[in-house]
C-alpha cells in the first residue's frame, strides 16, 4: 500500500481550514432569513482561535475519558475525512477499509464522547449520552444502507472505487435507488450533525439538548478539539451526500487546473446542500424527543428500499 | 353599610348560618367585605365560601397587630366572581399561642401562603399536609421578619441551619436531576428537582425564594408616596400592574377617585404591558421547541412596542407612569397619533405571525397534548390568569369587577380547556387581539380632564384592598395604613406565587426535554414569588 503523502496533507489542511467556514455559514445564512443580521461567516475561526487561547477547567471528578475524548473526536473526523474523496476522484486514505471503516471511525469518535459525557457524572451530560446513542442506534445502520445502495451499483464498499465507477459512462445519476438512498442520507446527515428538527445546536436550554450536552462541561482547548471535531464530522457527511450521489467535476488528476475546478465544483455542491439544511431549519421547530426515531425509521426504511429496488430495477 | 346588591346575599346567609360567631362585619367599599370572626370560624367561613359560593382563594395573609390587641390578625381573601366582590375573613390569634388550623386540606390553593405565614410570623400551623420552611430557607435562624419587633436593619448570624432535604423518588432505574438554581439564560434563580425514569418525569420538586428582598416589610418603612416606586420594582414585567394595583389601594383607603382620564391613560399602559409580555411569550414559547424564526418575529414587534412605550411614558417598561391618585405624565395629541400607528401596525404584523405559528404543523405538535393541567387541578390550585384561564379556570377582574377604564369598553375573556401549551398559547394570542380592540376603544373614549387628583396624607387604620388584572393573572396589594402617611402592612399577592405549584401537576407524565416549554407557557416570576 503505498500512501500518497501530499494528498493526505492537502486533504487534511482542507478538512481543518473550510470546516469552520461550513458552520459559520450555515448560522450566518439561519441568521439572515430570521431577519437577523448574524455573525459574520468567520466567526468559528474566531471562536476556535480564544478557546485554543483560553485555559481549562476540568472536574476533579473526570478520568482519562475525558481528557482523552477531544483528541479522538478530532482525530477519527480526520481519518473519516479522509476516506471521502473531496475534490479529487481518488481519496487519500482510500486502500483501506472503504464505508465501513468510515462508519466504523465517526462510530468510534461518538463512543467516546458519550462516554465523556457520561464521565464527569454531571446532570446533562448522561442525558445527552442516552439520548445520542438512542438516535445513533437508528442512524447509523440507515447511513450504512444508504451507501451500500450506491456500493452495490458500483460493485465496490471502497468510496474512491464508487467514485471512480461512476465517472464511467453509463452511471446513472437519477436512479430511483439513488433517490431514496440521497433522502435517507439526507435525513442521517440533519441527525448527525444535531440539526433542527432533531437536536437545536443553538439553544441555551440543558434539559433539550443531545450533542451539547455532552459538550458542556468542556472549555479551552478541549472544547476546541470538540467543537473543531464536529465541523469536521459535519463536512465529511456533506461531502459524502455531495460526491457519492452527485458525481461531478472531481478532478480526475492532480493538475493545478483539474485541481482548481475540481475545488469550484466541491464548494458549490457544499454550498447547496448547507442551503437545503439552513431551509430546513428555518421553517420546522424540533421534533418532540419521542418522535425522533420515528423520522430516523423513516431515513432507515428508504435506504432500505434504496437497496432492495438496486436488485429489482437492475 | 355600603355594600354591593350582590353581596348582600351571601352576607345574609353567613350571618344566618354562624349567627354571633361572626363579631363584626364591614364594608369600607362596596365591592371589599370585611367578616371578623372567630379563630375557629376561619376553616368554615372559609370553606363555605369555596364550595358553596365558588369563591376562590385569592389570598392568605397575616398582620402583627400585638402592640394594640395583642393578637396577629390572619386574613383569608376570597374572590368571589359571580358576585363581583371580594370578601375578606379575618381571625385572630393570640399572640401568646400563635397557632393556626391549616385549611390547605380543603383548600389546597392555600399551601404556599400558609407555609410563608408560618415562616415570616412564626405562626405554628396545624394540620398542615407539608408544613415544612417555604419563604425562609431551612438553613435561617429562628427569625420571623414581618414581625413587628423585628428590625429591618437586623444584622442575621450566620446561616448555620440545617440544609433542605429534598424529597427523592426511589426505585429501579429512577434517577434524580437537579437543575439550578442558577440557569443559563438569563433569569432568576429557581431550583428544580425532577425525578425520572429514563426521560418520563415522575415528580418535580420546586424550590424558590432564593431572592426573598422582605419587600412587605420595606412597605412599612417607606412613606406612601415612595411606596409606589417599590411596588413597581416588585416584578420588571409587571411593573405597571403592581404600581397600579397599590395605586388602587391607597386610593380605596383615601377615598378617593382617579379622575377618568387616569383610568383611561392606565388602561392603555397596562394594555401595552400585555401586548409586550404576551407577544414576547408567543416568540419564547416557539424558542423553546426550536422554531426560531416566529421568534426573531415577535422579537421583533416587541421591541417596537417597547419604543411606542418610551415615547409614551420615557421609559421602555413604563416605569414612573403611576402616583396615587391618577397618572404623572399625560399623552398629547402626537403620542396618541404613535400610539394609534402601532396598534394598526401591530395588528397586522401579529396576524401574519399568528399565522405563521398556526400554519407550522411541528410547532403544533410539540405544543398539543404537552404539559396538560386539568380544569380539575387549576381550581384546586386556585391557579390565576392566562394559566387558569387556559384551564376553563373562567375568571378575568377586568370583566368580573372592573377596575379603571375596563367598564366602558367592550371586551370578551378568552377561555379554553385544554389546559396544555397550545391552550396557554392560544389564550394569549385571543388576549392580544381583545387588547388591539380595547386600546382603539379607550383612544376614541379618550375623557379630556385633569390626570391626577391631589392625595393628601392618607388617613391611618384604615383597610383596602387594591387589584389589578396583569398580563400574568390578578395582583393584589392589601394595605393597612398608619399614622404619618405610611404603612402598618402591605401585603402582597402576585400571580406566580399561587401558579408555580401547577407547574409540577402539569409536568407530570411528560418528558425532561418538554419541560423548557412547559414552563414557558405559565413564564412565572420568580421576583414576584420570592419578594
Amino acid at each position: 500500500m503505498k500512501l500518497d503523502l501530499p494528498a493526505i496533507v492537502a486533504q487534511t489542511a482542507l478538512l481543518l481550514l473550510l470546516s469552520p467556514l461550513l458552520s459559520g455559514l450555515i448560522k450566518n445564512w439561519k441568521a439572515k432569513l430570521q431577519n437577523r443580521r448574524g455573525a459574520r461567516v468567520w466567526q468559528p475561526y474566531f471562536d476556535l482561535a480564544k478557546f485554543l487561547r483560553k485555559d481549562m477547567v476540568v472536574s476533579e471528578h473526570a478520568s482519562w475519558i475525558f481528557n482523552f475524548t477531544p483528541y479522538v473526536l478530532l482525530l477519527t473526523a480526520l481519518t473519516a475525512g479522509l476516506m471521502v474523496p473531496m475534490v479529487t476522484a481518488q481519496a487519500p486514505l482510500g486502500l483501506f477499509g472503504g464505508v465501513l471503516a468510515l462508519v466504523g471511525m465517526l462510530a468510534l469518535g461518538r463512543f467516546f464522547m458519550a462516554l465523556a459525557g457520561l464521565d464527569p457524572a454531571t446532570t446533562f451530560g448522561g442525558m445527552g449520552s442516552s439520548r445520542e446513542m438512542t438516535i445513533a442506534a437508528i442512524a447509523e445502520p440507515a447511513m450504512m444502507m444508504a451507501i451500500f445502495t450506491v456500493a452495490i451499483t458500483a460493485g465496490s464498499t471502497n468510496l474512491g472505487q464508487i467514485v471512480l465507477a461512476s465517472q464511467r459512462p453509463g452511471w446513472e445519476f437519477f436512479d430511483p435507488a439513488h433517490a431514496l438512498a440521497f433522502a435517507a442520507m439526507f435525513i442521517v446527515l440533519l441527525a448527525e450533525t444535531g440539526r433542527i428538527p432533531v437536536d437545536n445546536p443553538a439553544t441555551h436550554l440543558e434539559l433539550t439538548m443531545i450533542h451539547e450536552a455532552m459538550l458542556l462541561e468542556y472549555s479551552g482547548r478541549y472544547l476546541a478539539f470538540m467543537e473543531w471535531g464536529a465541523a469536521i464530522k459535519q463536512l465529511v457527511l456533506m461531502a459524502l451526500l455531495a460526491n457519492l450521489f452527485f458525481p461531478l467535476g472531481l478532478a480526475a488528476d492532480a493538475t493545478p487546473a483539474a485541481l482548481g475546478l475540481g475545488l469550484l465544483w466541491f464548494a458549490g455542491k457544499l454550498l447547496a446542500l448547507a442551503a437545503a439544511v439552513v431551509l430546513v431549519e428555518f421553517t420546522n421547530a424540533k421534533l418532540r424527543l419521542f418522535r425522533v426515531p420515528d423520522l430516523l425509521s423513516a431515513a432507515f426504511i428508504l435506504a432500505t428500499l434504496a437497496l432492495v429496488s438496486t436488485f429489482l430495477f437492475r | 353599610m355600603n355594600l354591593l346588591p350582590s353581596l348582600r346575599p351571601i352576607l345574609d346567609e353567613l350571618t344566618q348560618r354562624f349567627g354571633a360567631q361572626i363579631e363584626h362585619a364591614h364594608a369600607p367599599q362596596p365591592n371589599e367585605l370585611y367578616l371578623h370572626a372567630k379563630l375557629e370560624l376561619a376553616g368554615a367561613l372559609c370553606s363555605t365560601l369555596y364550595r358553596k359560593h365558588q369563591g376562590r382563594l385569592a389570598g392568605v395573609f397575616a398582620e402583627d397587630a400585638r402592640a394594640g390587641q395583642n393578637v396577629f390578625f390572619v386574613y383569608y381573601l376570597l374572590a368571589l366572581d359571580a358576585a363581583h366582590g371580594f370578601v375578606l375573613v379575618r381571625v385572630p390569634i393570640p399572640a401568646d399561642q400563635p397557632e393556626l388550623n391549616s385549611v390547605t386540606n380543603a383548600i389546597p390553593a392555600a399551601n404556599w401562603q400558609e407555609r410563608e405565614i408560618q415562616d415570616l410570623f412564626g405562626i405554628r400551623l396545624v394540620g398542615h399536609p407539608n408544613p415544612r420552611r417555604c419563604a425562609l430557607h431551612d438553613d435561617w435562624p429562628e427569625v420571623y421578619p414581618l414581625r413587628k419587633d423585628f428590625d429591618l436593619h437586623s444584622q442575621l448570624p450566620p446561616f448555620m441551619g440545617e440544609r433542605h432535604k429534598f424529597r427523592e423518588v426511589e426505585g429501579e432505574g429512577v434517577f434524580q436531576v437537579p437543575v439550578g438554581p442558577v440557569h443559563a439564560g438569563i433569569i432568576e434563580p429557581g431550583h428544580f428537582l425532577f425525578s425520572v425514569a429514563g426521560e418520563p418525569v415522575l415528580y418535580l420538586q420546586l424550590r424558590m425564594f432564593y431572592v426573598h428582598k422582605g419587600i412587605e416589610k420595606l412597605f412599612e418603612s417607606l412613606p406612601i408616596p415612595h411606596c409606589v416606586r417599590l411596588a413597581e420594582s416588585i416584578s420588571g414585567d409587571s411593573s405597571v400592574a403592581h404600581a397600579t394595583a397599590f395605586c388602587h389601594a391607597v386610593e380605596r383607603a383615601a377615598g378617593v377617585e382617579p379622575p377618568p382620564r387616569a383610568r383611561a391613560l392606565r388602561t392603555i399602559c397596562l394594555e401595552l404591558e400585555r401586548l409586550y409580555n404576551h407577544i414576547a411569550d408567543i416568540g419564547a414559547i416557539c424558542t423553546d421547541v426550536a422554531f426560531v424564526t416566529a421568534h426573531m418575529h415577535a422579537m421583533r414587534l416587541k421591541e417596537r412596542i417597547l419604543r411606542v412605550n418610551e415615547e409614551l411614558t420615557g421609559n421602555r417598561l413604563l416605569r414612573g407612569m403611576a402616583c396615587p391618585g391618577g397618572v404623572r405624565f399625560d399623552f398629547d395629541a402626537g403620542q396618541l397619533r404613535a400610539l394609534a400607528q402601532l396598534v394598526d401596525e401591530l395588528e397586522r404584523q401579529f396576524n401574519d405571525l399568528s399565522e405563521l405559528t398556526r400554519g407550522n404543523s411541528g410547532l403544533r405538535d410539540r405544543l398539543e397534548t404537552t404539559g396538560v393541567l386539568t380544569p380539575k387541578v387549576a381550581r384546586d390550585l386556585g391557579v390565576v390568569g392566562i394559566a387558569g384561564r387556559a384551564s376553563g379556570f373562567d375568571h378575568d377582574l377586568r370583566r368580573d369587577v372592573p377596575h379603571d377604564f375596563y367598564d366602558q369598553v367592550q371586551f370578551t375573556v378568552p377561555v379554553l380547556t385544554g389546559g396544555d401549551v397550545q391552550c396557554r398559547f392560544d389564550v394569549r394570542r385571543d388576549e392580544v387581539v381583545q387588547s388591539f380592540a380595547i386600546l382603539r376603544q379607550v383612544m376614541a373614549k379618550l375623557p379630556a380632564g385633569p390626570i391626577a387628583v391631589p392625595l393628601g396624607e392618607v388617613p391611618a387604620d384604615r383597610v383596602a384592598l387594591g387589584y389589578v388584572e396583569g398580563w400574568r393573572g390578578e395582583i393584589f396589594h392589601w394595605i393597612h395604613t398608619a399614622p404619618g402617611n405610611r404603612l402598618a402592612r402591605c401585603k402582597v399577592k402576585d400571580p406566580s406565587l399561587q401558579n408555580w405549584p401547577a407547574l409540577s401537576e402539569a409536568i407530570l407524565g411528560n418528558i425532561i426535554p418538554d419541560f423548557p416549554v412547559v414552563n414557558k407557557s405559565f413564564n412565572l416570576s420568580y421576583s414576584g414569588t420570592d419578594r
